[in-house]
């Protein structure tokens, strides 16, 4: 099993580590990556409201827990609302817009016009991402304690 | 170089996807200790899952993040270039994996709640099983506690009327239809000889068929018959008189299947309460005899004397005197008679003294013991040395014994053994004179102390030997008792006879004497 699995991983290595000299039937142009990435984040968003919305009404997650579940799928959702703009700016935005780029002094060069102020403001997305995990953790955590004072019992 | 800089984004991006990867893995412990906690709980494995899925994007996504700033920012963007597609493809497949898990939730939790509900209906159902059993076995326990307390009650029940039963000093019997005897107490099997050794039949044990008939019909028709008295002969042969009272039993169908009844032995008392009413016949008797007597003694004498008067006035050898003789004779025979008379109606005269009746009845013996063994009767004496002494007349006393001695020999007229016995007795001293002769029916028992009954033949008797025997013992203040057939020393056999068992009180200054003896012995 082990030999299996690590030949499903080299074999899987070897297919994206040199993406640029993959053969395929159908030819994918480079910004079918990008959608595929957008749509996942749609699919995300989705699969998380509809967590958020079934979490809610179902009796069987009315535990204290959940409500920090909730808030994580709240700033989950968020997070992939603002990293999808992100991706949308970026696509929006040209080199030129950058100044020094891949350098300690990277800059958006001036005029800082709405796209470019949009783009820099999704760039803070951790401070969405942070949060959601800190409630998922805080959820989970509750779920333990709780649990654990069931069985206790 | 104006413009925005974005280092406080990249530092951000930075920070932010270290604290990224940490949380997420954080969560992920907390998530694997649930299903640790509770592994057959599918949201803790949906969250497990989930956690799983969001700690790979957050590996991917942080530490794609992390070797970009790193590799840019040391100046290697063509090997970024090379991994960023890398990067950016797990990052989307991990966000579709999440979301897949995510969707998938929704089955897996109405699966969940199914089993669930199930498991809680399963759960419900034992509880109640449980419960139900716990009932049951509750019940069972009390059930226990009640049979126990009724089979204790039942078994307090059973010994006290088995004792009554078995202690009864009535005759308590069960028998079958054709009268066998199913079950009966020790006072039955006492006076019946009745017992699980010797089967009886019931119905047998009837002296007289006709009272049987009408026990039996009388329970046929009524279903029970009360104070009945029956004559009953036992085993040992002895008739016993019984007041019976008797019911039907029946079947659960109402068929009748046998007697049960209780008899009480009124033999005792009947042969008091029959003494009684021979004392006052005597006493009657007695007083009626004396009457007489007093009466008869008069006119007697007169006869007598001028009888004897009248022989002086004719010659010897003529006839007139021999006719005087034979009036004189008579009128002697009958001033004897009425002599007996008063001896039996107590009124003639006597001299008490203290006596033993050893020596009487061997004085009497000395008399009558020759003729005895010349109609082949032996005598057994059977007289206990040192007898206390009685207070009575002597002569009255040597009459007393020469009647039955008398009586006797005429009872064994083929000869036999006459037996006389003397002891002492708590109520005095003790006469028994047994013979083996042809005894006593039980029609004349009552009547052998009468004056002027007799069974000899015409001219043999005048009837008077008992009454005056009878009168004599109740002038000493004793008792006379008649027992034909006589019973065996063992009190379980009768053989053919006749015993008169006298009793004399103690003379009273031997009483105290007797009584001590008595109590020493």
């Amino acid at each position: 099993m082990r030999i299996h699995h690590l030949s499903s991983i080299i074999v899987l290595i070897l297919t994206f580590g040199f993406a640029d000299s993959a053969m395929a039937l159908q030819t994918h142009g480079a910004p079918e990556g990008i959608y595929v990435h957008q749509m996942a984040h749609i699919l995300f968003i989705s699969a998380l409201a509809y967590l958020s919305w079934h979490t809610r009404r179902t009796q069987e997650t009315s535990l204290k827990g959940w409500r920090f579940f909730q808030i994580f799928c709240i700033f989950l959702i968020c997070w992939n609302a603002l990293a999808f703009t992100g991706h949308l700016t970026f696509e929006h935005l040209q080199e030129s817009d950058f100044m020094a780029e891949d350098e300690w002094q990277a800059r958006l060069a001036p005029p800082i016009t709405f796209i470019k102020a949009l783009y820099y403001l999704t760039k803070m997305d951790h401070f969405l991402l942070v949060p959601a995990l800190i409630a998922l953790v805080l959820s989970l955590r509750t779920f333990y304690i709780e649990a654990l004072g069931e069985a206790k019992k | 170089m104006n413009g925005l800089s974005l280092i406080p984004a990249v530092t951000v991006e930075f920070v932010g996807s270290a604290l990224v990867i940490l949380l997420a893995f954080i969560a992920l412990r907390y998530a694997w200790a649930l299903i640790r906690l509770e592994p057959d709980n599918f949201i803790w494995g949906f969250l497990w899952y989930f956690s799983i899925a969001l700690a790979a994007f957050a590996i991917s996504r942080g530490v794609g993040h992390i070797i970009r700033i790193c590799l840019v920012f040391s100046d290697q963007q063509d090997l970024w270039r090379r991994l960023s597609p890398l990067s950016g493809g797990f990052n989307t497949m991990l966000m579709i994996s999440v979301a897949a898990v995510t969707i998938y939730y929704h089955k897996g939790l109405a699966a969940y709640k199914a089993i669930r509900s199930e498991a809680q209906k399963l759960a419900e159902a034992n509880q109640k099983l449980a419960g139900s059993a716990d009932q049951l076995q509750r019940l069972n326990t009390n059930l226990e506690g009640l049979v126990e307390d009724r089979t204790r009650d039942l078994s307090e029940s059973e010994r006290k009327f088995r004792n009554f039963f078995e202690n009864s000093k009535d005759i308590v019997y069960f028998c079958d239809l054709d009268g066998n005897i199913t079950n009966i107490n020790s006072s039955g099997i006492e006076l019946l000889g009745a017992g699980r050794d010797h089967p009886v039949n019931f119905h047998k044990l009837f002296a007289d068929p006709n009272v049987l008939k009408q026990y039996l019909t009388a329970i046929e028709a009524k279903g029970y018959v009360s104070d009945l008295d029956v004559e009953l002969t036992g085993h040992d042969g002895i008739p016993r008189h019984i007041l019976l009272a008797a019911n039907a039993r029946y079947s659960t169908n109402g068929r009748m299947i046998g007697y049960e009844g209780i008899g009480k032995d009124m033999t005792r008392l009947r042969t008091i309460t029959e003494q009684l009413i021979n004392h006052e016949k005597m006493a009657s008797v007695g007083e009626m005899a004396a009457g007489i007597a007093h009466e008869i003694n008069t006119p007697l004498g007169i006869i007598l004397g001028y009888s004897q008067l009248m022989l002086d006035d004719f010659e010897k050898d003529s006839e007139p005197y021999a006719t005087m003789q034979v009036i004189e004779r008579q009128t002697k025979v009958c001033r004897r008679i009425v002599a007996d008379l008063l001896k039996f109606s107590r009124q003639a005269e006597s001299q008490k003294s203290s006596i033993n009746l050893n020596e009487i009845i061997k004085e009497v013996l000395a008399v009558t013991e020759h003729n005895l063994n010349i109609h082949k009767i032996q005598v057994i004496r059977e007289f206990t040395d040192e007898l206390p002494q009685i207070t009575g007349d002597a002569e009255k006393l040597h009459q007393v014994f020469i009647n039955l001695f008398n009586n006797a020999q005429y009872a064994m007229d083929g000869g036999g053994e006459l037996t006389i016995t003397t002891f002492s007795t708590p109520a005095g001293v003790r006469v028994s004179v047994s013979d083996t002769g042809i005894g006593i029916d039980d029609e004349i028992k009552n009547k052998i102390f009468d004056p002027f009954f007799t069974t000899k033949e015409v001219g043999k008797g005048t009837g008077l030997g008992l009454s005056v025997t009878y009168g004599i013992v109740q002038e000493h203040n004793g008792t006379i008792e008649v027992e034909s057939p006589v019973i065996g020393s063992g009190h379980d056999t009768l053989r053919p006879g006749t015993s008169f068992q006298i009793t004399f009180p103690f003379a009273p200054r031997d009483s105290a004497d007797s009584m001590e003896d008595h109590e020493n012995g």
